[in-house]
């Protein structure tokens, strides 16, 4: 009987009821949060769902020395975890980015490719926000990519800079990528009047394949010989590219832009929620990263919204101006941004179709943020 | 034949990969007289010793290489192949004792070590040598001769003229040094430096990229548009003479399915509008069929008596 007694005793001690705590339950009930935002309301669906299962996942409360969390070394979660820990889920994302991205918006106008650069403004104000609050160099720039509004180039840049800031930093990327429509759409109105937010751009310029082919490859050069170090995520960005428009790697192409970044993306999503273990996440760190993230949103819309208004003063012919509501764009979140360019387009004109127009400056920000998260790194790694 | 070069090519790439990994390797210290206070080496012998180090952030299997401490004579001292200890981790180091017994075990050569001596690090091809350390005529008993990199993440390592004393299997580097983001702290507290920096060489790479494009195809493009006939020009795809309506007309068309499709599907199908006149502007789809059919023969099978043949059941 004292044996029994004895054994259901060492079961209870091994259970979740045993070793929980308040973090724990705090952190479960955002998993959840994220679950129904992505399922009911439909908000990136293909992020939240595996960040906020592994955010369940990696708070079960359990007993330690198991060999089962995340942060214990040779588990299954553990070797899962090291593609985010050593950055090498972040550079396969952007090869499968590349395979399904079109870069015609951009090489027909390219004078877009400048509001995806003033848009990474965001990661340099939340940089200088960051450093106010006493963050130091290297965990700034970790906190600033946020402002790319790019998640793998956020996991990227803080597993390099700040290892133990990542989770925050990650799972702050994509909420707020998550909610470009609501955090966009009211600076955008509040930056524009109703005259520039009719402004008709012209229509695009057919591209030729030789244009498509020569893009990624002349794209990669520039880009990667000014920033070397950003050289993972630009060579899989332009390398994936260069399958799908070579048009002779179609398998290649078909691959990397589907089952491949289909599982990245799911792991990826999986232990960055999982690593979000509330000992290591709830913090005043990361209700700072939080804010900060956000505020990196904010700029970034701003500074692109802006310098497409600045643009136009340049521009003498009416019908060659742009509609700064394509500006919010230059952030990467592709194709989120853009379609609140065009959602907010349409409703004060239905007939004025800024999607393609956006998908430039748009599909820019991605080369924009890992431009800038390769300068971070060379300064601050 | 092409097989045969494609052979080639990949052994030479992979032999001269090998090389540039072992070429990572440098001799970073070397004891040639050690006094009573020197450590001892698995025989309990007070030996000379050398230690090699592995700059490169990859694993180097050093096996196969060789030790000399004669120029004329590369081959002096093989290191084994055979033994798995000789793979080297990122930033390791490992002692190869000098007891001039190379048969005592993997890790140690075939001659003694002098003061005036030159010793060699040689690839396994036996002829290259990847590094050496010339060990001072001077050097006095219990010190060592070494070479120390003053930032030990730039992993540059140069010779001390100054003999120190040992430090076996540590890296020779100063080890306090501050890293980049205490550096940037110091010299900029503020962020403002590294902010214009940055936004500066985002913008430069990106305005590069714009003007590239904009010189070589933007601009041929749009003069060619403006050059041709006011309602029609011919595509710049390479043996195709599709027409491209002009601008005006682009503007109409787009327009027109945008609200044709908005009509029929009665809301939100903005991707749908926008691919679909993507679609029209770069030709991907074709109003007009070529009118011409190809037939090609293709065996069908249908007459071959082998495919008609029954299995023999078998027993």
């Amino acid at each position: 009987m004292e044996h029994i007694f004895e054994s259901l005793t060492q079961f209870w001690e091994y259970t979740g009821f045993a070793n929980c705590s308040w973090q724990n339950l705090v952190m479960i009930g955002i998993g959840l949060v994220f679950i129904t935002l992505a399922i009911v309301k439909e908000w990136e669906p293909m992020l939240l769902v595996p960040i906020g299962f592994g955010m369940i996942v990696g708070n079960i409360p359990m007993f330690p020395g198991l060999n089962i969390g995340v942060y214990e070394d040779g588990s299954v979660l553990n070797i899962l975890y090291q593609g985010v820990k050593q950055g090498w889920y972040p550079p396969l994302i952007f090869l499968g980015i590349g395979a399904m991205t079109d870069f015609s918006a951009l090489i027909s106008q390219p004078r877009l490719i400048l509001i995806g650069a003033a848009a990474q403004m965001g990661i340099f104000g939340a940089y200088l926000l960051a450093l106010l609050f006493g963050f130091a160099p290297n965990e700034a720039g970790a906190i600033g990519i946020i402002g790319g509004a790019d998640g793998p180039t956020a996991i990227f840049l803080s597993s390099k800079l700040a290892p133990d800031l990542m989770g925050a930093i990650a799972v702050s990327a994509y909420s707020y990528m998550a909610l470009v429509p609501v955090i966009q759409k009211p600076i955008m109105l509040l930056l524009t009047n109703k005259k520039e937010r009719l402004i008709r751009m012209p229509a695009p310029r057919v591209v030729s394949k030789k244009e498509k082919i020569i893009f990624p490859i002349v794209g990669f050069l520039i880009t990667a010989f000014i920033v070397p170090s950003g050289l993972p995520l630009l060579g899989m960005l332009f390398f994936g590219n260069l399958l799908k428009e070579s048009g002779v790697t179609k398998r290649l192409a078909n691959t990397a832009s589907g089952p491949l970044i289909d599982v990245v993306t799911t792991l990826i999503g999986l232990t960055v929620g999982a690593s979000t273990q509330a000992d290591k996440f709830i913090s005043v760190k990361s209700i700072l990263i939080f804010g900060l993230g956000l505020l990196s949103f904010v700029i970034a819309t701003t500074c692109g919204v802006l310098f497409v208004k600045m643009m136009n003063l340049f521009i003498s012919n009416p019908a060659k101006k742009i509609n700064p509501l394509i500006g919010n764009a230059g952030v990467s979140a592709v194709p989120d941004s853009a379609r609140v360019s065009e959602t907010v387009g349409r409703e004060i004109d239905p007939t004025n179709h800024l999607l393609m127009h956006a998908m430039g400056p748009n599909v820019a920000g991605v080369i924009g943020s890992a431009v800038a998260a390769g300068i971070l790194l060379s300064f601050l790694g | 034949m092409r097989k045969f070069l494609t052979t080639v090519l990949v052994l030479a790439t992979s032999l001269s990969l090998r090389a540039q990994n072992v070429s990572d390797l440098i001799i970073s210290e070397a004891v040639a007289q050690p006094d009573s206070t020197g450590i001892l080496d698995d025989y309990g012998r007070r030996s000379g010793w050398i230690e090699l180090y592995n700059k490169s952030t990859g694993t180097v299997n050093f096996g196969g290489c060789y030790l000399t401490d004669d120029r004329t004579n590369l081959r002096k001292s093989l290191i084994p192949k055979s033994d798995l200890r000789t793979k080297l981790g990122p930033r390791q180091v490992v002692l190869i004792w000098c007891s001039g017994h190379g048969a005592d075990g993997t890790f140690y050569a075939d001659f003694t070590l002098a003061p005036g001596k030159t010793v060699y690090l040689v690839s396994n091809d036996g002829r290259t040598i990847i590094d050496s350390l010339a060990i001072p005529a001077t050097l006095p008993y219990g010190l060592a001769a070494y070479k120390l990199a003053a930032d030990i993440r730039q992993q540059e390592f140069e010779f001390i003229d100054n003999p120190e004393v040992p430090s076996p299997r540590m890296i020779n580097g100063d080890h306090g040094s501050a890293t980049k983001g205490e550096i940037m702290k110091e010299r900029d507290p503020y962020g403002w430096i590294l902010s214009v920096v940055s936004v500066s060489v985002v913008f430069s790479a990106l305005a590069l990229l714009w003007f590239l494009f904009w010189l070589l195809f933007d601009r041929p493009a749009r003069k060619a548009a403006k050059a041709g006939d006011a309602s029609a020009t011919l595509s710049m795809t390479k043996g195709k003479r599709a027409v491209i309506p002009s601008e005006a007309e682009e503007s109409q068309v787009a327009a027109a399915i945008a609200l044709a499709l908005d009509m029929e599907t009665g809301g939100d199908t903005y991707a749908a509008i926008a691919t679909a006149v993507h679609l029209y502007l770069t030709q991907s789809v074709h109003d007009v069929e070529p009118g011409i059919v190809t037939i090609r023969r293709t065996e069908s099978g249908w007459n071959n008596k082998a495919l008609n043949f029954r299995k023999l059941p078998r027993r």
